[in-house]
């Protein structure tokens, strides 16, 4: 026998009404280990860690739950972490404005007398944070440590109860590639104490650095359990995916026309007086094209869309223009002129989560559907029905609420508000992001039919496939600017990486 | 708009609320369901809710009005300053003080946007800063709407009652313009290919109609239907036409739900909310006139507190502070609890102290129901 199991699932299944999302998991850790946990969004990772964290209560789903080999009833997050399971989530659960030690010890402060023991709780922090080799004084605000930093003083709290599982959920979305090694490091260390850990992550590559082993969830099954040096990246992906990778991308077939959208020159600045954020930026896209915008997170990718639309900076200098005009400075200017973002963060920038699908979908198209200064509603019901039929929006009715979606079916709603504008150039940032595979399919074929139509696309995306087969041209960014143009035939993953670092070194000499 | 189970069940609890409220004061003194008691209540229902109408707009955007009790207080007080100080015709004087009023909420509402102030504080200053001049146009003394003895257009806004024969007509022209208007529904639905519950229509239409000729009936039986129940009937149409079928209206909706995915859909957010402080500005003249001229004369004590009155209207009635959930008729509902408290309470003599804890506390379970019934 290899080591003993600490915690194990045995057939679980969960259901949300009709909904299967967990269906027969079976999952073990292994004490001591980094275990791997892969699967598409959607594929019910969350679910499982929900269960194990102790937010689904014992009685809302069946199956077991097992900790050193002993069947447990979880009913609330406070019997997990008495179980000794800690959770780093990928949002950190940390207060900006209080002290390191205070956010350690949120909700379990040290007392005297009924009154905050302050100088226990510095000393105890000091105390975990040197036995982590965390470099961070236990007085620091919060607010003013990198993200890095953060990252570690959360897996501090995590840990301050001696816990012997430690899950974390995507911990690097938010990291820098140092960050990254740092943390990893300390996992390893962990490993060494024999603190055992899920890692959750996309990025396969962190994931065979540090995992022993690797369990695959599809569709909410398990449907492989890994060893990490038995396997590579290309089989574990054919595993999440459940096809192979060629069948995920059509072919595009370009056949680009007049120069829709052009801009010269850009320089845009957060405010008037800081200092610029994107400078020199200068692209075309032409009618039926696609170009790809690639680069590292914080190279101004999703400023530059936002800023284009209306809606971000102040423009120091150059020019943008559609179709031969002077693009507006305006949201509403620019959806008249035929310029729409379908934005990254569609529940902050795409919907009105409370309201009907019918109201998100027609929000840009109203001026349109009014008659005699009344919105004519029989013919925006009719309207909504044609894009969500032609857009296959899944919902119970067009009258749902859009929060009552699921993250596939609501990014085909912010498509489809976009779409009904009749647009000439459609922004898209991050298109894919979040949505299940199959509806990642359905978005791809769409902008081919898009472009076929005469549709010009900018698309900014950080998943390098993405980018590389449905691009007909590729800009890296790179630190606010342009790291490099590259054709479809041009682009490699090595050549558009490094043009996405090309500027990072000119800038770190002189900060 | 809303997810349409939520609103029915909310309606159903605030029906049931008003429905108890009513019961104890009936059962307590049977002179509260008497035809001259509802017509009162009517009357001062209608500056109420009109005002509550009002802030519906202000609050579905996710903003906040402090400013129109006194608002109330200034603009009953103009009016009555230019009839009776200035020798005004009552209709002018109406006419240019609402003009006034329109002008003062749209600044207020441009400096609230464009500055990016807090609407809080904005009306915050309004409250202070209209009572003040409230109290400077009045002189600290009372104005009477009209010469003792006389009648003008500001004195008959609340003594002025539409005889029973017309009442009965114009009730009966309503219930008429409604079957036509679920009627046209059902066709447009059907030539648009879309799904029509003809029943739910005609279910609709039986209840409303039902509803507006009870009251009408009701109300006949002492002197007819108030002018101010009238006026109130014909703001509370033009607002709910304004959030259910205009775009202002969605715009509302859509900054109150989520400001920056409005924006970036083209919704022009600035213009949107000072045309709703611009309604406001109206409305808030029209209830000052209504509340002025109910009490006779303008006093330093005109419109007091009103703006919270229209705030708990809305708030009971289910619009959400946080800005994007709320509707007509549940504000109607909403100033009608309030109205119906405070009328059956002075019916039955309690002290002004009582009056006060009641209504809080009615507001506060209110709320509590609601937080309750949405946690679900």
């Amino acid at each position: 026998m290899t080591t003993p199991s600490v915690l194990e699932t045995r057939g679980l299944v969960k259901r949300f009404g009709g909904v299967t999302a967990l269906d027969n998991v079976d999952f073990e850790l292994r004490g001591g280990e980094v275990h791997g946990l892969c699967g598409e969004n959607g594929a019910g990772k969350s679910t499982l860690i929900k269960i194990l964290t102790g937010v689904y209560a014992h009685d809302t789903y069946t199956g077991e739950v097992l900790i050193d080999g002993e069947t447990v009833r979880l009913e609330s997050i406070r019997d997990s972490e008495a179980a000794g399971i800690a959770v780093i989530h990928q949002e950190l659960a940390l207060v900006d404005e209080m002290s390191v030690a205070e956010n350690i010890f949120l909700g379990h402060e040290p007392t005297r007398l009924g009154l905050v023991d302050h100088h226990k709780m510095y000393a105890d922090a000091t105390a975990l944070l040197g036995r982590f080799d965390i470099a961070v004084a236990a007085n620091r605000r919060v607010g003013d440590l990198g993200v890095g930093q953060q990252q570690l003083v959360a897996i501090a709290k995590a840990l301050k109860s001696d816990s012997k599982v430690l899950i974390l959920d995507e911990p690097t979305a938010a990291l820098t590639e140092q960050e990254i090694d740092v943390l990893l490091d300390i996992i390893r260390d962990l490993h060494q104490r024999g603190v055992a850990c899920i890692y959750i992550s996309h990025k396969l590559d962190e994931v065979f650095a540090i995992a022993d082993r690797i369990t695959v969830l599809r569709d909410g099954t398990t449907v492989a359990r890994l060893d990490a040096c038995d396997t590579d990246r290309d089989e574990v992906i054919q595993h999440m995916v459940g096809r192979r990778i060629a069948d995920l991308f059509p072919l595009r077939k370009p056949d680009p026309g007049d120069v829709a959208l052009a801009v010269d020159a850009l320089t845009i600045a957060e405010s008037r007086n800081a200092p610029p954020r994107l400078k020199g930026i200068s692209f075309e896209v032409r009618a039926g094209e696609v170009l790809g915008i690639g680069g590292l997170m914080g190279a101004g990718r999703s400023e530059l869309l936002l800023h284009l639309v209306g809606f971000f900076g102040h423009r120091v200098d150059g020019s943008v223009q559609l179709l031969g005009q002077p693009l507006a400075l305006t949201p509403r200017g620019c959806v008249d002129q035929g310029l729409v973002l379908v934005s990254e963060d569609r529940k902050r920038y795409g919907l009105i989560l409370d309201q009907s699908v019918t109201f998100n979908l027609s929000l840009s198209s109203l001026p349109g559907l009014t008659r005699a200064g009344r919105v004519d509603r029989h013919s925006e019901a009719r309207i909504c029905g044609d894009y969500a039929k032609s857009l296959q929006i899944k919902a119970p009715n067009l009258a749902s609420a859009a929060s009552t979606l699921s993250g596939g079916n609501q990014q085909k709603v912010v498509l489809g508000k976009a779409l009904m504008t009749k647009p000439k150039v459609i922004l898209l940032d991050e298109p894919t992001r979040g949505i299940d595979v199959g509806a990642k399919r359905e978005i791809y074929d769409l902008i081919n039919q898009l472009t076929d139509s005469g549709v010009a696309i900018v698309m900014v995306s950080s998943e390098l496939p993405e980018l590389m087969r449905m691009s007909d041209r590729i800009m890296m960014l790179s630190e606010g600017t342009v790291g490099g143009h590259f054709t479809h035939n041009e682009a490699t993953a090595a050549t558009l990486l490094a043009a996405a670092m090309s500027t990072s070194h000119k800038e770190q000499a002189q900060p | 708009m809303t997810r349409p189970e939520s609103v029915s069940f909310r309606s159903l609890s605030m029906l049931i609320a008003l429905v108890s409220i009513v019961s104890y004061f009936a059962l307590y003194d049977a002179a509260f369901i008497s035809p001259r008691n509802l017509s009162q209540l009517a009357i001062e229902t209608a500056s109420t809710a009109i005002l509550a109408l009002g802030m519906l707009l202000i609050i579905v955007p996710g903003h906040i009005d402090l400013s129109v009790g006194s608002g109330v207080g200034l603009t009953g007080a103009i009016a009555a300053v230019l009839t009776l100080h200035y020798s005004w015709p009552a209709p002018a004087a109406l006419s240019s003080t609402a003009l006034f009023s329109i002008v003062l909420y749209s600044a207020m509402g441009f400096v609230i946007v464009r500055e990016r102030m807090p609407a809080f504080i904005i009306t915050l200053g309004g409250l202070l800063i209209f009572k003040g001049a409230h109290w400077l146009v009045i002189e600290n003394s009372t104005v009477p709407v009209v010469q003792g003895g006389q009648s003008n257009l500001y004195s008959l806004l609340t003594t002025f009652y539409v005889s029973p024969r017309v009442s009965l007509i114009l009730a009966a022209l309503l219930v008429v313009a409604l079957a036509a208007g679920a009627a046209s529904t059902s066709r447009q639905r059907k030539r648009q290919g879309i799904q029509t519950d003809d029943e739910q229509l005609f279910l609709r239409w039986f209840v409303s109609a039902q509803v507006i000729l009870l009251a009408v009936l009701t109300m006949n039986q002492y002197r007819g239907v108030p002018l101010s129940a009238l006026i109130l009937a014909s703001t509370a149409f033009v607002i709910h036409v304004i959030t259910q079928h205009t775009r202002l209206g969605r715009h509302l909706y859509a900054i109150g739900g989520n400001e920056e995915a409005a924006i970036i859909s083209g919704v022009p957010a600035e213009t949107a909310v000072i045309a709703a402080f611009a309604i406001m500005g109206t409305l808030v003249s029209i209830s000052g006139f209504l509340q002025t001229a109910f009490a006779g004369a303008s006093t330093t004590t005109t419109g007091q507190l009103m703006e919270l009155d229209a705030i708990a209207a809305c708030v009971i009635g289910g619009t959400s502070l946080k800005g994007g959930r709320g509707d007509v008729i549940g504000v109607l509902f909403g100033a009608l609890i309030m109205a119906t408290l405070l009328n059956g309470m002075t019916l039955l003599a309690f002290t002004p102290e009582t009056k006060f804890i009641a209504r809080g506390t009615v507001l506060a379970l209110a709320v509590w129901v609601d937080v309750r019934l949405s946690r679900r």
